[in-house]
């Protein structure tokens, strides 16, 4: 079952148009993983599917319920959250706060203990810097803290817009890791944006290429692999 | 002589600079939030003395339940004004914001112009004095000082210790940041802009008890300019830095004062102000962000 499907998806900033009409589909319980160039419209796809960006045309379905326009709060309501690209955390709050706030709303208030307790067990050493400031924990602790406000937010499913930015590689590793975590372990579903594209062939489960704001190819993981076309046209691996 | 001449001036100073932070507050808190800079500001301190006056010589109450109406009347003009205009200006360029506000602030005065005239206008509030040896001071006046430092602290608490405060710390901090954790993002802005005109208005009330004369509709001109330099001082985006940074205004603009009238041949009061204007431009050159942290 697919719980989120996009269809002919069109949005940009002001007068620029960055999304051509693209459609992709996330199974529930899979890792389906977006790739691209630079400045093709994949961050922008991730902000217009959870309402940030406003969309101009098509159609956006989570869970069989039409969310095209739904505002973004509503979203996060229904279990659908984002993990954005260049982390957006709370820098002068401590890591504990800005765990708090991706708790903020009713629901997910309700689970805030355990999914406190789930956090600290997959990153523990969120445990043991709990009071330090956001802004002075190092690039992958950060990183961390932004994976586990999403998940705060008790999401059945999380967008995550290039996790592995900037880390070291072998820090690389450990996110791929968790992210696999998320879907064994806590069963989630997960649309991963990513650069690295051979770590994010080897994770997802499904893979949708984009270009200049169109979906060029699809398919299973080792079928993009063994298309050297697509590999050098869009891949660059 | 001189000495406790300059205290009397000083606690008068502190007393005012309270009331100055308070007046200085509702700027911060929507520049902050909004990234706006409401150059109508003086307009809505203004409607806050026309309340208050209204509540006195019309309905025979005391100033104190002005505040009340002053809040009201605040939020709601600051509801308006934000769904109506402020809303669709917040991604456009600054100028059209800054020329929204701007053009509000004279909306204010000629509609307030068309009720209620335009010659000055004042009324006597008599509350007893308290006599400290160096200065006396007029209870109406300790009042409203107590009263702005009251509204400083719970506005603190309010943004540290509540969940709207949070959500709206949490916007000011990083809006992307504050959208994926499910805060409606527009209504932090509403709240923010309407508590922003609220606090104003209600400083407004606050500065009649204070000065209850001189009330006409193009009285907020010079509190705006007073209140950049403070906002200024206090590091802009910092409500409650504001308020620091009108303690320190008044006690300058007195201390000030003091010092100059004992030179012969000069009107101390033009003095102050030009005074005032070269520290802040001496400040926007050390620390442009103010004397304070900002976010
Ligand atoms: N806030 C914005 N305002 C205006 N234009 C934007 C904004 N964000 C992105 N763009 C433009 O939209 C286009 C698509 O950007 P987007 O960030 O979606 O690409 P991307 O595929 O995520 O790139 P990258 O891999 O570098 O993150 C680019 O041309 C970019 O310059
Ligand atoms: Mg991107």
């Amino acid at each position: 079952m697919a719980m989120l499907k996009v269809e002919n998806l069109e949005s940009g900033y002001g007068s620029m148009q960055v999304l051509w009409q693209p459609s992709l589909e996330v199974e529930k319980g899979s890792i389906t993983s977006l790739l691209g160039p630079n400045g093709v419209g994949k961050s922008t796809l991730l902000l217009t599917v959870l309402g940030v960006v406003a969309p101009s045309g098509g159609k956006i379905t989570y869970e069989d319920l039409d969310v095209t326009r739904m505002p973004s709060h509503d979203k996060v309501d229904l279990g659908l959250t984002l993990v954005p690209e260049g982390k957006h955390l709370f820098p002068s709050m401590t890591v504990h706060e800005n765990l708090l706030m991706g708790a903020y709303r009713k629901e997910a208030r309700r689970h805030r203990e355990e999914s406190l307790e789930l956090v600290h067990a997959l990153f523990p050493i969120l445990k043991e810097r709990e009071k330090q400031v956001a802004g002075s924990l190092s690039g992958g602790q950060q990183q961390m803290v932004t994976i586990a406000r999403a998940l705060m937010t008790k999401p059945k499913m999380i967008m995550m817009d290039e996790p592995s930015q900037g880390l070291a590689p072998k820090l690389v590793g450990e996110v791929f890791e968790t992210i696999e975590k998320l879907k064994e372990e806590v069963g989630l579903t997960i649309l991963l944006v990513e650069q690295n594209a051979a770590a994010s062939l080897d994770a997802a489960d499904y893979v949708y290429i984009m270009h200049e704001g169109r979906i060029k190819a699809e398919g299973k993981p080792e079928e993009i692999k063994g298309s050297s076309e697509i590999r050098e046209a869009y891949l660059g691996v | 002589m001189f000495a406790e001449q300059l205290a009397g001036n000083l606690i008068q100073g502190l007393v005012l600079g309270s009331i100055y932070g308070m007046a200085t507050m509702g700027l911060s808190m929507i520049f902050g939030v909004l990234q706006v800079v409401n150059v109508g500001h003086g307009a809505f301190i203004m409607i806050g003395a026309f309340t208050t006056m209204t509540v006195f010589t019309k309905l025979g109450l005391n100033p104190i339940f002005a505040i009340p109406f002053a809040l009201v009347i605040g939020m709601a003009l600051g509801f308006l004004f934000y769904y109506v205009v402020m809303q669709r200006l917040i991604k456009a360029p600054e100028l059209a914001s800054l020329l929204a506000t701007f053009s509000i602030g004279i909306i204010l005065e000629e509609t307030v112009k068309l009720t209620f005239g335009s010659e000055f206008r004042g009324f006597n509030w008599e509350t007893g004095k308290l006599d400290l040896g160096v200065t006396v001071l007029p209870y109406s006046k300790l009042i409203a000082a107590g009263g702005s430092a009251l509204v400083a602290l719970l506005l603190y608490l309010w943004y540290h210790k509540t969940r709207s405060g949070t959500a709206v710390r949490s916007v000011i901090e990083d809006s992307e940041g504050a959208r994926v954790c499910g805060i409606n993002v527009n209504w932090a802005y509403a709240l923010s802009f309407a508590l922003g005109i609220g606090l104003t208005v209600t400083s407004g009330v606050f500065l009649t008890m204070f000065i209850p004369v001189g009330i006409n509709p193009y009285m907020g001109g010079g509190y705006t300019v007073k209140a950049f330099v403070i906002a200024v001082l206090g590091g802009l985006a910092s409500p409650y830095g504001a308020f620091f940074g009108g303690l320190i205004f008044g006690l300058m603009e007195n201390g000030s004062y003091t010092i100059l009238a004992t030179i012969k041949g000069v009107e101390p009061f033009a003095l102050t102000r030009f005074f005032s204007f070269v520290t802040l431009l001496v400040i926007l050159l050390i620390r442009p962000t103010g004397l304070f942290k900002s976010q």
